[in-house]
C-alpha cells in the first residue's frame, strides 16, 4: 500500500513538472504549485523545492496562503529545525495536499528516528522529543516501544543499533562470466 | 656630533655597503636577543681565524647585548692586528660607538652591566688606517706587477701563484668578489690536480665568507672528482677529504638539507680536522649531531653515529650533545629536551646553525614522539607527557599534529586520555581507493573524449574583440545566479 | 514582386519532396534578402507551407522574421517558432544546422529581452532533440537552454543534457564558437552549484577554465573563479588542473582573480578565524561577482574539513573540546554539525549526551557486501564502456586518410581514391 502511494507521487510529480512546462509563461494554478512543492518537501528534495517557490509567480502566492505555509516546513527542513518542521506540519491542510502532508510527517519522523539511532549511544528525553516532535511522556513511549532502554531517572534513551539487514547473496555463474570479462579488461 | 656624521659617512662607501648587507641578509630573518649565554669569549675566538672570527662574534654581538661591548672590542682589535681590512674597521669601530654609548646610557640608570667596558671607546685609530691603506696599497701594486711578469714570461705555475697570491691579498683588505674572481682566474693555470683541487678549497672559502651555497656544493663537486695526487701523501688527502666535506655539510645545513648535512659532517676526520678559517671541530660535533637526531631513524642513529668511532671523538669536545645523544637513544626524552633547551641559548650565537635552531629542535622532539609510541598497542597519555616534560593538554596538540602528517598511526581517546595504534586494513583502504582510481579515470576520460571534440571543432578562445561581447552576455547570468548559491 | 514569392514556395516544395536539399539550403539562403523585403507576407506562406514536409523552407521564413530590429507581431512569431520545433522535420534541418542554430539563438534571446524565460524551455528542449545526431552531441542551443532554466529558476529540465557527457560538438556550418561552448559548460556549471551536485559542477567549471585559450576570456574568469570556491567546498584546496590547461590561466587570469586566491591560500591554514576575516576584507568583490553565498559555504566547508581532521585524529572527543578546536560557540553548535555531518555521511561517529562525549568510527563499509559488489561492479562497466568509446575513437584516427598519408608518408594510393572519400565523410559527420 504504501510503496503504490509513493510511486503515485512520483509519477505526480513528474506530471506535474510537464504541465508546468508546457504552460510556459503562464503560471500553473495554485493547487498544482502547492502540490508539486509539498512532494519536492517529500522527496527531500529542498534545492529544487526552493527554487519551485521563488518562480511561483508573486499574485498565486498572494491568492493561496497555503502555499506560503507549505514552503515554511521547506525553511525549517532546510535548517534542519525538527521543532520548527514538526510545528509548520500542525496545520488542517486543503484535501489537495492533505495525503501528501501525511507521508511528510511520516517520513520526516522515521527520518529522525533512523538518523538517533544512528547517531547517537546515548539522548537525553528531550531531545529525543524535539526530534520525534511528540511530547517528553509519548516519546519515552515511542522510544520503549522502538526496544530501547529509557533511564527514567536521569532521562536518558539508548538507542538500540539496527541490525545491518542480512545480504542478498549473488554469487552465481553469471557473476563469474562478469568477473572474467574484468580480468580480461584488465589485462588487456 | 659631527664626528658621529663623519662616520656615517664613511659608512657609505660602497664597499661597505656590500659587507653591511651580507649580514643583513641573515639578521632580518632572525631578530632576537640571548640573554643568558655560556660563552668564553675568548676562547671561542680563539679557534677560528681570519674573516671566520670575525663574522662569527660580529654575529654574537648582533644578538647578544651582555657579549656585544666584549665582541666589538675583540673583532676590531683582530681586524687591526691581522688584516688590511680598513672598511670593515670603520664598520666595527662605528658599532662600537653606538655600542659603548648605549651601554653608558643604560650604565648610569643601572649599574649591574660590566662597567670596565663602558670605557670610552678611543676614537679613529687614523694612523692606522692611513698606513693600512698605504700598505695594501703597495702590496697590491707589487702583486700586479709580479703577476704581469709572469705573464709575459708565460710560466703557468707561477701565474698560477701570482692569482692565488692576489686572491689572499683581496681577502686580506675584506675585497670578497675581487678575491673571487682571482681564485677563480687561477683555473686556467691549473696544471697539476693538486693545482685544482688548491684553486677549488680556495673558491670554496671565499664563498663560505659570501654565504653563496650553491658555489661552494658544485666546487666540492669538482674537487672531489679531481684524482687523487699520486705522489702526495695520505695526511694531505685526508685533510682535503675532510675540508670539502665540512663545507659542503656547512652547504647543505644552510640550504636546509639537514640529512645529507648530518651525513657529510659524520665523515669529516678527526684526526685531520683543522680548518679555523672554516669552522672548528666542535662545530662539526654539534651540526652533525643536531642534524642526525633530528633526520636519523634509530638503527641509521645506531650505525652512523652511536658506534662510529671517529665522530665519538668529535662528541667528547661537547659533552652536553654526547649525553643528549645517548639520551636520545636509552629514550630517555623527558632529560634529553631538557638538555637540549639547556644548549639552545649558545647555538643561538653560532651564525650558522642559529637560523635551523627550531626546525631542528622541533623535528627532534617530534622523532623522539613516534619513538617513544612506536612499540605501544595503547599508551597511556599522562605517562607519555610526563615522559616528555609537558601538559596532556598540549601533547594532544602535538599528537594531533603528528597523526594528520602521518607521523604516527594511531588515534586519541580523549576522554581516558589514551593514544591506540591505528591497525589499517588494508583490505578496505585498497578498495577505497580502487573506487576512487576508477572515478578518477573516468572523470579524466571523459574530460579527454570532450577535449578531442573539441580539437576537431577547432574551438579555442581567441581574439580580444569578442571579450566585450563575452562580458555583456556574462552580465546576465551571474545575476540570476546570485540567489542560487545563496544559503 | 507577388511571383518571388511564389517562385520560393514552389521551390521550396518540389526540391523539399524531391530530397534535393542541400540545393534548397543553398537557394534560401540566397532569398533571405527577398523575404526581408516581403515582411508583411511572411504569415501568409508560413501558413501555406506545411511545417513538416517543407521545414526549410519555414526555417528560412522564421529566421528572416527575427531578422527584423523590432519583430512584428512578436506573440504569432513564437507560437510559429514553437510549433516549427515540436513538427519540423530533424532529417531536413540538418541541412542548415547554421540557420536552425541562429533561429533557437534568436527565439532564445528575444524571450530573455522580454523577461519570458519559462515560455523558452519546453520548445528549446524539443529544438535539441529534433537537431542533435545523437543525445551525446553538444550543440549551440544547449546554452542558450541553460540559460533560460536558470534565469526562469527551474533547473531540473535541463538536467537531461547536462546529465549527458558530451562525446562530439555539432559544427553548425562553423557557428559555434569558443563563447558557445564557454557559456555551455559556464551555464551548466552553475545549474549543478544551485543544486548542490558540486562534484559535477567541478567538472563543468573545470572543462570551462581548460578551454584551449590564448585570450584572457571573461566567462573563463568567471569560471575560474567558481571553480576555486567549489573545488575549496568540496577538497579543501584548490585541486589541480589537468597539464593541457592554458597558459593563459595561469598567466593572466589567477593574478586577474586575487582576492580568490587569498581565499584559498587562508583556507589552507584550518582557521576559522582567519578565513572569516579574509571573507571580510574582500566582501565587495565577492559580493560583487555574486559568489558570496559560496563563499559562506567554503566557510562551512571548513569547519566541517577541521572536524573531519579530528575524525582522524582521536576515538573520543569531548563536544566542548571539539567546538574550542574547530572555534566554535560552544558545544551545542558542535553537536548540531556533528548530527548533520553523520546525517550526510560525511563523518561516522556516535554522540553519546551522557557524558557529552563523541566517539568517531572508521568508515564501517568493510567492502565485502553484495550491494557494494554491485556499486564496484557499475563503476567496472563505466570504464569498460569509456575504454571501448576510447578504442573507437583511436581506431577512426587509424583509418583517417590524412592521419595515415602523414604517418606513413605518401602511400595514400594503395587506398582507393573513391573509399577514401567515404572515409573522411563518414568522419565528419
Amino acid at each position: 500500500m504504501a510503496a503504490a502511494a509513493t510511486i503515485d507521487y512520483q509519477q505526480l510529480s513528474l506530471d506535474l513538472e510537464k504541465q508546468e512546462l508546457e504552460n510556459g509563461n503562464s503560471p500553473c494554478t495554485a493547487t498544482q504549485y502547492s502540490q508539486l512543492l509539498a512532494l519536492y518537501l517529500l522527496q527531500c528534495d529542498l534545492c529544487n523545492a526552493k527554487f519551485l517557490w521563488k518562480r511561483i509567480p508573486q499574485n498565486v502566492k498572494q491568492g493561496c496562503a497555503e502555499l506560503s505555509n507549505i514552503w515554511s516546513i521547506g525553511q525549517k527542513m532546510w535548517l534542519k529545525d525538527y521543532t520548527g518542521t514538526y510545528e509548520a506540519l500542525q496545520r488542517d491542510w486543503s484535501d489537495d495536499v492533505k495525503g501528501i502532508m501525511t507521508s511528510l510527517q511520516d517520513s520526516v519522523r522515521d527520518r529522525a528516528l533512523r538518523l538517533v539511532r544512528l547517531a547517537y549511544s546515548s539522548i537525553g528525553a528531550e531531545d529525543f522529543a524535539t526530534f520525534v516532535g511528540m511530547p517528553v511522556d509519548k516519546a519515552i513511549q515511542a522510544a520503549q516501544s522502538e526496544g530501547w532502554e529509557v533511564d527514567l531517572q536521569s532521562r536518558i534513551i539508548t538507542p538500540l543499533k539496527l541490525e545491518p539487514p542480512p545480504a542478498p547473496t549473488i554469487m552465481s555463474e553469471q557473476h563469474l562470466s562478469v568477473l572474467t570479462d574484468y580480468v580480461t579488461f584488465m589485462e588487456n | 656630533m659631527p664626528l658621529t656624521g663623519f662616520f656615517q659617512a664613511a659608512a657609505m662607501e660602497p664597499m661597505q655597503v656590500d659587507v653591511v648587507e651580507e649580514n643583513h641578509n641573515v639578521e632580518e630573518e632572525q631578530n632576537y636577543n640571548v640573554e643568558n649565554p655560556t660563552i668564553d669569549l675568548e676562547n671561542y675566538a680563539s679557534q677560528y681565524i681570519g674573516l671566520a672570527r670575525l663574522n662569527r662574534l660580529l654575529f654574537i654581538a648582533e644578538h647578544c647585548n651582555a657579549l656585544k661591548i666584549e665582541a666589538l672590542r675583540m673583532a676590531l682589535n683582530y681586524t687591526m692586528k691581522t688584516s688590511f681590512n680598513t672598511s670593515l674597521y670603520h664598520l666595527i669601530h662605528h658599532k662600537l660607538v653606538q655600542a659603548t654609548q648605549g651601554a653608558a646610557r643604560a650604565g648610569t640608570n643601572s649599574s649591574s652591566n660590566n662597567l670596565p667596558d663602558v670605557a670610552p671607546v678611543a676614537t679613529v685609530d687614523t694612523q692606522w688606517l692611513e698606513v693600512t691603506s698605504k700598505k695594501a696599497a703597495l702590496k697590491l701594486e707589487q702583486l700586479d706587477t709580479e703577476l704581469k711578469s709572469y705573464k709575459s714570461n708565460s710560466i703557468k705555475e707561477s701565474v698560477r701563484r701570482g692569482h692565488d697570491d692576489l686572491g689572499d691579498h683581496y681577502l686580506d683588505c675584506g675585497d670578497l668578489s675581487n678575491a673571487l674572481k682571482c681564485y677563480s682566474r687561477a683555473r686556467d693555470y691549473c696544471t697539476s690536480p693538486k693545482s685544482v683541487v688548491n684553486m677549488c678549497l680556495n673558491v670554496i672559502k671565499v664563498s663560505v665568507y659570501l654565504q653563496n651555497w650553491s658555489h661552494v656544493q658544485s666546487y666540492v663537486n669538482k674537487a672531489e672528482v679531481t684524482p687523487e695526487p699520486s705522489d702526495n701523501n695520505k695526511d694531505a688527502n685526508q685533510s682535503i677529504s675532510s675540508r670539502l666535506k665540512c663545507a659542503a655539510g656547512l652547504a647543505d645545513l644552510a640550504t636546509r638539507k639537514y640529512k645529507s648535512a648530518a651525513k657529510y659532517f659524520l665523515q669529516v676526520n678527526f684526526d685531520y680536522c683543522d680548518f679555523p678559517e672554516l669552522l672548528s671541530p666542535s662545530n662539526v660535533a654539534v651540526y652533525g649531531a643536531l642534524c642526525a637526531l633530528a633526520t636519523f631513524d634509530r638503527k641509521e642513529l645506531q650505525v652512523n653515529v652511536i658506534s662510529s668511532s671517529s665522530f665519538k671523538q668529535f662528541l667528547e669536545l661537547e659533552p652536553q650533545l654526547r649525553d643528549i645523544m645517548s639520551k636520545f637513544y636509552d629514550s630517555k626524552y623527558a632529560s634529553c629536551l631538557k638538555l637540549l633547551s639547556e644548549i639552545r641559548d649558545n647555538l643561538l650565537l653560532d651564525m650558522y646553525v642559529a637560523p635551523h635552531v627550531n626546525t631542528l629542535y622541533t623535528q627532534i622532539r617530534n622523532r623522539a614522539l613516534c619513538q617513544y609510541f612506536s612499540p605501544y598497542l595503547s599508551a597511556d597519555m599522562r605517562k607519555m607527557a610526563e615522559a616528555f616534560n609537558t601538559t596532556v593538554a598540549a601533547l594532544e596538540d602535538e599528537l594531533m599534529q603528528l597523526i594528520l602528517d602521518g607521523h604516527i598511526k594511531a588515534r586519541i581517546d580523549s576522554h581516558n586520555k589514551i593514544l591506540y595504534a591505528k591497525d589499517a586494513d588494508q583490505r578496505s583502504t585498497t578498495f577505497e581507493k580502487a573506487i576512487l582510481m576508477g572515478k578518477e579515470y573516468q572523470r579524466r576520460t571523459k574530460a579527454l573524449i570532450l577535449r578531442s571534440a573539441v580539437i576537431k571543432c577547432q574551438i579555442h578562445v581567441k581574439s580580444p574583440p569578442r571579450e566585450g561581447l563575452q562580458g555583456g552576455e556574462m552580465s546576465i547570468a551571474p545575476a540570476s545566479a546570485s540567489s542560487i548559491v545563496r544559503n | 514582386m507577388a511571383t518571388s514569392l511564389e517562385q520560393y514556395v514552389n521551390m521550396v516544395q518540389t526540391m523539399s519532396t524531391s530530397g534535393n536539399l542541400t540545393q534548397l539550403y543553398d537557394f534560401i539562403n540566397k532569398s533571405a534578402e527577398m523575404l526581408a523585403k516581403n515582411a508583411s507576407h511572411l504569415d501568409n506562406m508560413f501558413a501555406t507551407l506545411d511545417v513538416q514536409q517543407a521545414s526549410l523552407g519555414i526555417l528560412g521564413i522564421l529566421c528572416v522574421k527575427y531578422s527584423h530590429p523590432n519583430i512584428p507581431d512578436l506573440e504569432t512569431t513564437l507560437v510559429q517558432t514553437t510549433e516549427f520545433f515540436s513538427k519540423c522535420n530533424g532529417e531536413h534541418v540538418r541541412f542548415a544546422t547554421d540557420n536552425y542554430a541562429e533561429l533557437c539563438q534568436k527565439f532564445a534571446q528575444a524571450l530573455i529581452d522580454r523577461k519570458m524565460y519559462a515560455r523558452g524551455i519546453a520548445p528549446l528542449i524539443e529544438a535539441i532533440q529534433k537537431i542533435q545526431l545523437h543525445p551525446a552531441q553538444l550543440t549551440s542551443i544547449h546554452g542558450s537552454l541553460c540559460q533560460l532554466c536558470l534565469l526562469a529558476k527551474n533547473m531540473k529540465p535541463a538536467l537531461r543534457f547536462l546529465d549527458i557527457d558530451i562525446t562530439e560538438i555539432s559544427r553548425e556550418g562553423g557557428r559555434l564558437d569558443a563563447k558557445d561552448y564557454l557559456l555551455y559548460y559556464y551555464y551548466g556549471g552553475m545549474i549543478y552549484t544551485a543544486l548542490k551536485n558540486y562534484e559535477r559542477a567541478l567538472y563543468f567549471f573545470e572543462i570551462a577554465v581548460t578551454t584551449p585559450s590564448v585570450a584572457v576570456s571573461h566567462i573563463m574568469m568567471e569560471a575560474y573563479k567558481k571553480f576555486t570556491l567549489v573545488s575549496l567546498i568540496l577538497h579543501g584546496k584548490i585541486i589541480l588542473l589537468p597539464k593541457y590547461t592554458p597558459q593563459v590561466l595561469q598567466r593572466y587570469i589567477r593574478p586577474l582573480c586575487q582576492p580568490y586566491m587569498s581565499l584559498a591560500a587562508v583556507y589552507s591554514h584550518n582557521s576559522l578565524a582567519e578565513l572569516r576575516s579574509t571573507v571580510t576584507e574582500h566582501t565587495d568583490v565577492f559580493n560583487r561577482d555574486n559568489n558570496m553565498g559560496l563563499v559562506k559555504q567554503c566557510m562551512t566547508s571548513l569547519i566541517k574539513k577541521n572536524i573531519q581532521r579530528l575524525t582522524k585524529t582521536f576515538l573520543t572527543l569531548s563536544l566542548a573540546d571539539m567546538a574550542n578546536r574547530v572555534q566554535l560557540s560552544g558545544p551545542k553548535e558542535a553537536e548540531k554539525y556533528v548530527l548533520h555531518m553523520i546525517e550526510d555521511g560525511e563523518i561516522f561517529a556516535t554522540i553519546n549526551q551522557k557524558d557529552g562525549m563523541v566517539r568517531f568510527h572508521d568508515n564501517p563499509e568493510k567492502y565485502n557486501s553484495p550491494n557494494m559488489l554491485l556499486e564496484v561492479d557499475k563503476e567496472m562497466q563505466l570504464c569498460i564502456q569509456l575504454d571501448a568509446k576510447l578504442r573507437e575513437m583511436d581506431r577512426d584516427i587509424a583509418v583517417n586518410p590524412q592521419f595515415v598519408q602523414k604517418s606513413s608518408g605518401t602511400h595514400e594510393d594503395d587506398l582507393p581514391v573513391t573509399s577514401k572519400r567515404c572515409l573522411s565523410d563518414n568522419m565528419l559527420e
